[in-house]
């Protein structure tokens, strides 16, 4: 059974249902009463068994069929929800993730049974009805047999022949009368999909798969194009021409799990039925007339047909108005978009060297007018790509409670600005991090619940996760209310693992001190857990979060808690940016870490420590000559005055001196590759309207 | 039976485009080569490996140019107008350019025109002799690792 095409929807249909028991379970251990949670529940474990079923996922089926059979028991009051079957059903929910997983690698479910969960969900079921499993595994199981009794006892007249009022265009009727003339019979049909049933268009799929093995189906209403689309509400309509029995086609389609009913009959077509017993002279102009007739009702029809289809495009999106697209295609996309910027640039270039030729006025007004087109597009295509962090973080509440239990210690999460976007490249390699901050928080943040209890604290510890804009940033801050970082003790474990000396501890900052938790191998945990404290820890986290071209702070109070700030870019391809110049290097500072432009006399510099400085509105601001950054020498002779870009990061500033100021550019970053050792102050290069390489600096490395 | 005989000859033999470097002649195997530009402006990178000259903008992309001059430990590069960029497609590690003095011409090498050598320094695996002409055959893969 060819699936494949489904697999990618599959997958992600099952993360988000996964999500949505998981958040459900939650609720639910909060409020086991809460019957729209239960029967969200069930809703949920019904549809993953529906999915899997169709997908030929046969353990992931069995073992949310059990599930489901579960929350039977508890929708119908026979069971009640208590920590260890919540327990259980998280269990549950990590084994259809490692299914899920399995597809996700290798399309296949792989071969773990889950015997014991599933034994487990059959013991509740068990307890439940008193020591009679068997009745209890039966109940649910023949539930459906009856519904499918029903419905044929229930005759096809709940179900309407909507295949009889199907009008087959002329291709469609030639194909049936030559369908005829070779002796076949054509039936139609209209088959009905379960309501509730997910991958509608997969299960259409595998209806026509089961019927072409039977016979050629000719028509299709709404077109093949339209069900592969699934825009077609729960039915729908086929004519076959088959040598078969009409019978054995309805027993085919039904035979794919959830199609409610099958209904079917031959069509008698006059046109079909004429044609072979008549004259093939007479017939002509009779079939005429008929295709002239069928002409004008199809041409009457397309333009019904174009109204209705209309209305269900303007009605359709109001319950679903996202599309999945790969990031591939994206990529592809913002690539396209990132020529289109250096082809728009290099325009501009030749319009401001202002060679004679393009002094047009009317030149200048389409460059401008691309300009604003091309920044537009970028903007367009960067908010596509923006997805909001809460696929990332709505798994933490989940972890949190787990990591309650093992630790023993009462914490809550308190989240805020899930829906905070960011690019999806980010978003995706954002998780281990946070995750580790949080487990950094629950594991060494907060103190255990007595040392809480007495310090006059409430009990149950404080974990946060906010995230916010700020500017051309995205702020998450995770933190927690506990006993906060104990300086002293970093500084001595510092000295004695010898990463600094007595001397260098006693002139640095307590914030200082504290970044030295960012280095390699350097684990505070006074005991190993299994949940940190291997000493591949917060070095590991800044590397992550400066990958992506952002930077992460902790600020603490002892007793009082721990804040860790992960600063993060919007976007990472294009960006913003000033370019300067030393000598006859150009060099790009993304306009996002610069805070403002000064023009700096020399006799205003000021010595602090043998390092030049500038006292400036009140703060002193330390001078990063840029020549002597990039290795160039000193100029020969000092200007008078200096240009200094004064540049931020967190609260620290910083001046940068350059010879000139370029202006500002739309710049498209581009890495290095890989052969070149990254010496990290530089972050890439970007290429100019000319054509010429500029280097972009990473003004967060020289602070 | 003539189509057979070329057959095999194919089989044996590798095309090797040949090069100058200072006053020696390379042959670096055809499989490697992407293109060969002229020599054009390569941007500064500062505070990397001392062999590596910069980086320069091939249609669009960003290419990391290698003095094999300064690898090997033979003396500065002197461009003149028949210097060259030869950009080698590395496996996993994408387009690197090597600069050269001139590029001559190719050749074909059968197996029993090349000496295999070991011990003749290690940016070398063998001989060729096409004609009077010795050719030093490049080991690309010690010219990408990293280290003098």
């Amino acid at each position: 059974m060819d699936v494949s095409q489904y697999l990618e929807i599959f997958i992600d249909e099952t993360n988000e249902h996964l999500q949505n028991l998981s958040d459900c379970i939650m609720e639910l251990e909060k409020d086991p009463e809460n019957m729209d949670t239960i029967n969200e529940i069930f809703r949920a474990a019904h549809s993953l068994k529906g999915m899997a079923g169709t997908m030929g996922f046969k353990r992931m089926q069995h073992l949310t069929h059990d599930m489901e059979n579960v929350f039977q028991e508890v929708r119908s009051d026979k069971i009640k929800v208590n920590s260890s079957m919540i327990d259980l059903l998280f269990k549950c929910l990590d084994a259809i993730e490692g299914y899920l997983e399995n597809v996700k690698e290798s399309s296949d479910e792989g071969t773990e049974d889950n015997e014991l969960i599933i034994k487990e969900l059959n013991d509740f079921i068990a307890a439940a009805n008193g020591g009679a499993p068997a009745a209890a595994a039966a109940a649910p199981e023949s539930k459906p047999e009856a519904q499918a009794g029903e419905a044929p006892a229930e005759g096809s007249g709940g179900y309407e022949r909507k295949y009889l009022s199907v009008k087959p265009d002329d291709a469609e009727t030639a194909k049936i009368m030559e369908a005829t003339e070779a002796g076949k019979q054509i039936y139609g049909f209209t088959v009905y999909v379960e309501k509730e049933c997910m991958l509608k268009a997969a299960r259409a799929f595998l209806v026509f798969k089961a019927v072409e093995e039977l016979g050629q189906i000719l028509v299709y209403s709404p077109s093949s194009a339209d069900i592969e689309a699934e825009k077609f509400e729960s039915d729908f309509s086929i004519f076959v021409a088959t040598t078969e029995e009409c019978d054995k086609i309805i027993e085919a389609a039904k035979s794919v799990s959830e199609i409610e009913e099958v209904v079917g009959g031959e069509i008698k077509e006059e046109s079909g039925e004429e044609a072979p017993a008549e004259d093939a002279k007479e017939t002509a102009p009779a079939v005429q007339e008929e295709a002239s007739d069928l002409h004008a009702e199809s041409a009457a029809k397309p333009q019904s047909q174009g109204a209705g289809g209309k209305k269900q495009a303007v009605a359709k999106p109001v319950t679903n108005r996202t599309v999945r697209v790969d990031i591939e295609k994206l990529d592809a996309l913002m690539n396209q978009v990132s020529e289109l910027i250096i082809a728009k640039n290099s325009l501009v270039s030749i319009s401001s060297a202002g060679s004679g030729d393009f002094q047009d006025q009317t030149f200048h007004e389409q460059i401008e007018y691309l300009e604003r087109i091309t920044t537009s597009l970028h903007e367009s295509v960067m908010k596509v790509r923006m997805v909001p962090i809460e696929s990332v973080v709505a798994k933490f509440p989940r972890m949190i409670r787990d990591l309650s239990r093992k630790l023993d210690k009462k914490m809550d999460l308190y989240m805020t600005g899930e829906d905070t976007e960011l690019d999806r490249t980010v978003v995706d390699q954002i998780g281990d991090p946070l995750q580790h901050l949080l487990r950094n928080s629950a594991d060494h943040g907060l103190e255990d619940n007595e040392t809480r209890r007495a310090k006059g604290k409430p009990e149950v510890g404080s974990i946060f996760l906010n995230a916010f804009q700020e500017g051309n940033n995205v702020i998450i801050q995770v933190g927690d209310d506990g006993n906060g970082i104990d300086v002293d003790a970093v500084r001595a474990k510092a000295i004695e693992r010898g990463v600094i000396t007595e001397e260098q501890a006693e002139s640095m900052s307590q914030k200082e001190i504290v970044n030295l938790l960012f280095l390699p191998s350097f684990s505070m945990a006074k005991k190993i857990t299994d949940i940190s404290g291997r000493g591949v820890g917060l070095d590991v986290v800044r590397s992550n979060i400066e990958a992506l071209g952002g930077d992460v702070e902790v600020a603490t109070e002892l007793g009082e808690g721990t804040t860790f700030t992960v600063r993060l870019p919007l976007t990472l391809a294009i960006i913003q940016a000033l370019m300067v110049e030393v000598r006859d290097e150009k060099y790009a500072i993304a306009l996002n870490s610069i805070s403002n432009i000064e023009d700096i006399p020399v006799k205003d510099i000021k010595y602090v420590e043998a390092s030049e400085v500038i006292h400036l509105r009140g703060k002193v601001i330390p001078l990063i000559r840029l020549e002597e950054v990039v290795d160039i020498g000193p100029k020969e002779e000092e200007p008078e005055h200096l240009t200094v870009v004064i540049v931020q990061k967190g609260d620290n500033l910083a001046g940068i001196v350059v010879d000139r100021l370029m202006g500002q550019q739309e710049i498209v970053i581009k890495s290095l590759g890989k052969f070149i050792n990254n010496n990290k102050i530089i972050s890439g290069a970007t290429i100019l309207g000319d054509g010429e390489v500029a280097l972009i600096l990473d003004v967060n490395v020289l602070m | 039976m003539a189509n057979k005989a070329l057959e095999v000859i194919e089989k044996q033999s590798k095309q090797y485009i040949v090069v100058m470097v200072g006053n020696e002649q390379y042959g670096i195997d055809i499989s490697y080569i992407d293109n060969i530009v002229r020599m054009q402006k390569i941007t500064r990178v500062p505070r990397i490996q001392p062999y590596f000259n910069g980086i320069i903008n091939l249609r669009g992309e960003i290419v990391s140019v290698m003095s094999i001059r300064k690898k090997m430990g033979l003396e500065e590069d002197v461009f003149t107008h028949s210097s060259r960029i030869i950009i080698l497609k590395i496996e996993e590690k994408g387009a690197l350019g090597i600069i050269v003095d001139e590029v001559r011409e190719v050749v074909n090498l059968s197996e029993d025109e090349i000496e295999k050598v070991s011990n003749k320094g290690r940016f070398i695996n063998g001989i060729g002799t096409h004609g009077d002409e010795l050719i030093s055959l490049l080991e690309i893969n010690a010219i990408v690792d990293e280290g003098q």
